[in-house]
């Protein structure tokens, strides 16, 4: 038999590609009929700023590569320029889904529900006019600076991601050239304006920018306004911190922050019907090529429609709220020092509350038997209840000594406020690593009790967040294991700058270890087949797109081992590639939570390990980032985390599967029960509480 | 709220090119734990070294790590902490004011311990751990290779014979032979060279076949776990294996090497030094198999600690360690004898009578003791000059386990034994005033007691010593003419009743034999 070169590219899919893939699944939500109509109006908001992060950073570090002449080929053999050209067809594609999602089914639904969304200004009826006119007045023309362009005034800076009008004006009293002006759409009015209308059942709203449009002459009184039309331009926004030569990380972040404005641009969406001597001073004031340029059949930025989703009322059009249930394990009467003695604790997210966690630290900051509190934070909410508790421990004389990860994308401004805050009340803040970003989520708290010093983790796979925390898919485990505290402590010394311990007892970390780690375990399936074993392996994450893991996956394969993966976003392994990847599936569940746990098991001839973590199969978490990867040790526990991947492998209501075309298509049920995974875990988590709650019997309890 | 019997102690130690803070909870019953374990990276041997003081730069980053330990001791809210430091600040010449300047920013005052304080303090680490006598047991040898030397420490029959100081350690090694502008693979034949010259030495002058070496110093850990994928704690892997493993990976570069093991430090430059010293000590000694104990000196600080403040029992002897060292060090000078045994006797007999009247302690027995074993052995040299050569031969040996202090008061104890004592003002160089008491004390009481047996005869049995008022009563029995004796006595204990105002009487019971 021929030699299979495991390596070649066109076994693998290009990221960017498998991403935008992405967003369409999540767009495919937008279109399902089955889903309550606010909730599908959220998917599609979700999908546009998908949109802008994913141009902002990847888009703009292809271009960064193109400007640089970075010939280099991605995994699956296409360079900067063919890949550019690639996500350009694509995104095209997309949008263009994206509008005709909204115009032709959202629009008309929320019609038929009696919201009424007016686009034009011209669809406006008299009273509403007066309305619009007196709100401009009021509320919007003092927020306004509007600019003109001519030859004493250069043409003004346009800030990333701004919503702006762009108009053409030609002088009243003096025969001269038509002028180019612009106005931006103020970011802190709202973007919808509720106006009266003629039914009061119905709520009817217009956008900012149509009354801006249409009292646009009030900003240029002795002009004309020939035409305006909106227009936003995103920009270059993904900056490598130049770590070696910054002496002081927070202070070259800070710069970053003001220089981000300036970048260079990369996208200008426009109205479609823009008048053509317009778009063409666009284009040449913000240099670029017509192939950036996006005209937009629909209001430009859709994540508008998120404001939507919490509108009072309608219920009817939004899935029920899920209230995260409580934790049976956790015993309320005893502080959760004593619940994590008797054993370890798996809390399943959103299934199951955050609040566990935030109990966590917040006892610790008022346990008199606790010396020190460790923690990494990498996005925390905004008003977030830890950091409040951890500053209360530094107040009551614990040791606090939080990593605050500054270079976490987009939340750098608001990470370093509370750094400051912490900081302020007497923690010993970390501000991440050189060269290498801390995404491991784990909490340590140091106990001096009557046997002498304990240690309890908490171990994640997700940030600590307790708003996230409603809304991702995430597990966590509390610990008071001897080997998994000595390996914290190690972790946290490690991050202060101390050497690595000589040796780790259960955690696996990147950068330097878990590649190997994985690739071991992976290794060792395929070593167990060839001996005559079942080979197995499930593995759950965000994304897979490191080359060096799919092609040892691609051998596993080969040889025998049986590979289901569930991999919510980008995924660069093919499947059913004859003698490559023929055992392996790959299914993506979007659904109403955002899937962001990492699960890994390894059959390893019936003696199974399970891995829970901070990492995705990617080269970013694998040599770049700080990430603890933790063995699943307690075989109850064990049991449980089993169970959620067998549900997300049943799943065929949400889970699309990959095919050998590249498609991910929803499963044909043929007539089999429907299994929604993310709604059966809802049920679990109630009837947990529920079968815990009858097996208390109600009775008086004496005092002796 | 924190129950007593549980101590929690920290020990930092700044060595050639780190320092490291271990925090320990000591107790009777889970005897020494360790619960943290910090380390930074700092060569401030090679400064050291090189230049023989510590820059300003140095010293900086020193007291900033050292600020740091603090907040962490006091985090874990220790009950004490003790801080030594080796040949880094031994060897500098500014080390007077780098402590100050520690002491000023940090609080801390470091003791600076010397080499045999050094070995002793490692030594304890590993033989504090239950099951190191087991692997002494036959014979072994202990090697705790450092950055400035390497000490050797061989066991018989379950008794230390000996322990020697060799100047090989990695740091050293590294210095001598760096930057000599030789290719790498020379460089690689230079240093094992050197070690294997060095080692002969050793060796042919010490009986030194054993059967196990335990090798304590950096990355022996690291080696053994590559050599024996399994290895836990405690477990021996073959010599054999050992030196095959080394063999193997000796001929890489720095570079794979320390990515081989594993290190933190992608180009270690004292890997290689330190792999080529495991291999030549273990061939040299024709082990037969290795063991790594996973330990470093804060463990034996913590032990030290530990043991002088009683907090946990004592599975070694550490002083029956010494006294074997001193009586092979006897043999060695050919002065061990049926005497000696004697005197050593007599003079515990009569130490332990006048425990009011000294006011000294169990350690200045043991020192008495030693000196009784040495206080013949100049007599090898030169018999005129016996007393003299003694001290220089004690002087010049490492005792695993005294102190540089108490060997000099050893030394002087023997030269006094004979010679007339100086005035303090004489020894105020070399002493100061409670050792000097020492010294006067036990060589007063040496001096009687060997008066006893001046004809090395052991003619009396029975020996009864009790005090009586301002005298020093000595019963005894015997069964030969004892006439040389009591002429020498008188002249011998007007000495001691100098020192002790205590007169020293002779009662003689002569027994016949029917």
């Amino acid at each position: 038999m021929e030699k299979i070169d495991f390596e070649n590219s066109k076994y693998y899919e290009n990221r960017e590609l498998s991403w935008i893939k992405f967003d369409r699944r999540v767009l495919d939500e937008a279109r399902d009929k089955n889903i309550p109509l606010l909730e599908r109006l959220k998917f599609l908001s979700i999908t546009s700023s998908n949109l802008d992060e994913f141009y902002m950073v990847r888009v703009a570090s292809l271009k960064d590569m193109v400007n640089a002449d970075y010939r280099k080929k991605d995994i699956a053999g296409m360079n900067a320029t063919e890949q550019l050209a690639a996500i350009n067809e694509a995104t095209r594609e997309l949008t263009k889904c994206q509008y005709s999602t909204f115009t032709n089914s959202l629009v008309p639904l929320l019609k038929q529900n009696k919201i009424n969304l007016i686009n034009e200004y011209e669809k406006l009826s008299a009273e509403q006019i007066e309305f619009v006119d007196n709100y401009f007045m009021d509320n919007v023309y003092p927020v306004l600076t509007p600019m003109a362009v001519d030859a004493s005034r250069p043409f003004p800076l346009i800030r990333n991601k701004t919503l702006n009008i762009a108009a053409l004006l030609k002088s009243n009293k003096e025969k001269e050239n038509t002028m180019f002006a612009t106005v931006q759409v103020p970011g802190g009015l709202n973007r919808l304006v509720t106006i009266p209308n003629e039914d009061g059942d119905e709520k009817t709203f217009i956008l900012l920018e149509q009354i801006i449009e249409r009292n646009l002459d009030k900003l240029f009184s002795n002009y004309e306004i020939l035409c305006a039309y909106p227009y936003r331009v995103m920009r270059n926004a993904d900056f490598t911190i130049d770590e070696d030569e910054a002496s002081d990380l927070l202070l070259e972040i800070q710069n970053k922050l003001k220089l981000r404005q300036w970048g260079e641009a990369i996208r200008l969406e426009v109205e479609n019907k823009i008048d053509d001597r317009l778009l063409g001073i666009l284009r040449r004031e913000l240099k670029l090529d017509n192939e950036e340029i996006f005209k937009i059949p629909g209001p430009i930025d859709l994540t508008v429609l998120s404001k939507l989703f919490d509108l009072k009322g309608y219920d009817n059009l939004r899935y029920e709220k899920y209230i995260p249930q409580q934790v049976p394990q956790i015993n309320q009467d005893k502080n959760i020092f004593a619940n994590i003695r008797d054993g370890d604790i798996l809390i399943h997210h959103p299934y199951q509350s955050f609040q566990p966690v935030v109990d966590f630290i917040r006892q610790a900051a008022a346990d008199p038997k606790v010396l020190a509190i460790k923690q990494t934070l990498y996005r925390v909410s905004g008003n977030s209840p830890i950091i409040r508790y951890l500053a209360q421990a530094a107040e009551n004389g614990k040791q606090v000594t939080v990593l605050v990860e500054l270079k976490a994308r987009f939340d750098e401004e608001h990470n370093i406020v509370w750094a400051k805050k912490l900081e302020r009340s007497g923690c010993h803040v970390i501000y991440g690593l050189v060269g290498l970003k801390t995404h491991s989520k784990i909490a340590l708290v140091v106990r001096r009790e009557e046997e002498g010093i304990r240690r309890y983790v908490h171990l994640g796979t997700g940030n600590y967040n307790d708003s996230t925390a409603k809304v991702y898919t995430d597990c966590g485990i509390f610990t008071c294991k001897e080997s998994i505290g000595e390996d914290a402590t190690a972790v946290f010394n490690m991050l202060s700058g101390y050497s690595e311990p000589l040796s780790w007892n259960e955690l696996v970390l990147a950068p330097y270890w878990l590649r190997d780690k994985f690739l071991y375990l992976i290794k060792r399936e395929i070593n167990n087949v060839k001996n005559g074993l079942e080979g197995r392996i499930i593995a759950k994450m965000n994304s897979l797109c490191d080359k060096e893991i799919i092609k040892t996956l691609y051998m596993a394969s080969a040889a025998g081992v049986k590979i289901d993966l569930v991999v919510r976003g980008i995924c660069c392994l093919k499947v059913g590639i004859p003698g490559v990847s023929e055992n392996i599936t790959v299914r993506s569940i979007v659904g109403n939570f955002l899937e962001h746990s990492r699960i890994f098991y390894f059959f390893n001839g019936g003696e199974e390990d399970i891995f829970l973590g901070s990492a995705d199969w990617m080269p970013r978490n694998l040599d770049r980032r700080v990430e603890i990867v933790f063995p699943v040790i307690d075989s109850k526990l064990k049991e449980r985390v089993k169970h959620i991947l067998d549900i997300e492998l049943e799943d065929n209501v949400k889970a699309r599967v990959l095919t050998f075309e590249g498609q991910y298509l929803k499963i044909n049920r043929r007539g089999k029960k429907p299994i929604n995974s993310q709604m059966i875990f809802c049920k679990e988590a109630k009837e947990l509480v529920k079968k815990d709650s009858l097996s208390v019997g109600r009775v008086f309890i004496p005092t002796e | 709220m924190h129950s007593l019997d549980i101590h929690t102690f920290a020990a930092i130690y700044i060595g050639s090119y780190e320092v490291s803070l271990n925090i320990y909870e000591i107790s009777y019953k889970k005897r020494i734990k360790k619960i943290d374990n910090i380390r930074y990276h700092i060569e401030l041997g090679k400064e050291a070294f090189s230049k023989k003081r510590l820059g300003y730069e140095a010293v900086e980053e020193l007291c900033s790590k050292l600020s740091e330990f603090s907040k962490i001791i006091q985090g874990y809210k220790t009950d004490a902490y003790e801080i030594y430091a080796s040949a880094v600040l031994r060897e500098v010449t500014n080390a007077t004011f780098v402590l100050n300047q520690i002491f000023l920013r940090t609080g801390f005052s470091i003791k600076v311990i010397n080499n045999s304080e050094h070995r002793f303090i490692s030594y304890k680490s590993v033989a504090g751990r239950a099951g190191f006598d087991r692997i002494i047991k036959g014979s072994a040898a202990v090697v705790d290779i450092g950055g400035s030397g390497t000490q050797v420490t061989l066991f018989r029959d379950g008794e230390l014979v000996t322990t020697q100081h060799i100047g090989l350690g990695t740091m050293k090694i590294r210095t001598l032979l760096d930057n000599r502008g030789n290719t790498y693979s020379s460089y690689c034949k230079q240093v094992e060279e050197y070690i294997v010259k060095k080692l002969e030495t050793f060796t042919s002058l010490y009986e030194c076949e054993v059967e196990n070496i335990v090798i304590m110093g950096d990355y022996a850990p690291e080696v053994i776990r590559k050599v024996d994928k399994n290895n836990r704690e405690d477990k021996v892997v073959k010599t054999e294996k050992f030196v095959k493993y080394i063999s193997k990976i000796q001929k890489k570069t720095v570079e794979e090497i320390s990515k081989e093991l594993n290190l933190a430090n992608e180009s270690d430059p004292f890997v290689l030094p330190a792999i080529l010293l495991f291999k030549n000590l273990a061939l040299s000694v024709k082990s037969k198999e290795v063991y790594v104990p996973g330990v470093n000196i804060n463990d034996g600080i913590a032990y030290n600690y530990a043991e002088k403040n009683k907090l946990v029992k004592d599975t070694h002897d550490f002083d029956k360690d010494i006294l074997s060292t001193a009586k092979e060090l006897s043999k060695r000078y050919n002065s061990y004898s049926p005497h000696i045994d004697a005197l050593c006797k007599l003079s515990v007999k009569i130490f332990d009578t006048m425990k009011k009247n000294h006011g000294l302690g169990k350690r200045e027995r043991l020192l008495l003791q030693v000196a009784a074993i040495l206080h013949d052995c100049g007599k090898y040299i030169s018999l005129a000059n016996s007393p003299q050569c003694a001290y220089y031969i004690v002087m010049s040996s490492e005792i695993m386990g005294l102190s540089h202090l108490e060997r000099k008061i050893v030394a002087l104890a023997i030269l006094y034994n004979t010679y007339q004592l100086n005035e303090f003002e004489y020894l105020s160089q070399k002493l100061d005033h409670d050792a000097y008491l020492v010294v006067a004390k036990l060589s007063a009481i040496l001096r009687v007691a060997n008066a006893l047996d001046q004809s090395h005869k052991q003619k009396f049995s029975n020996i009864k010593i009790s005090i009586k008022g301002r005298e020093l009563i000595i019963k005894l029995e015997s069964f030969e003419d004892i006439s040389l004796e009591q002429t020498l006595f008188d002249d011998k204990t007007e000495y001691f009743e100098n020192v002790f105002s205590l007169k020293p009487i002779l009662k003689e019971k002569r027994v016949y034999l029917e």
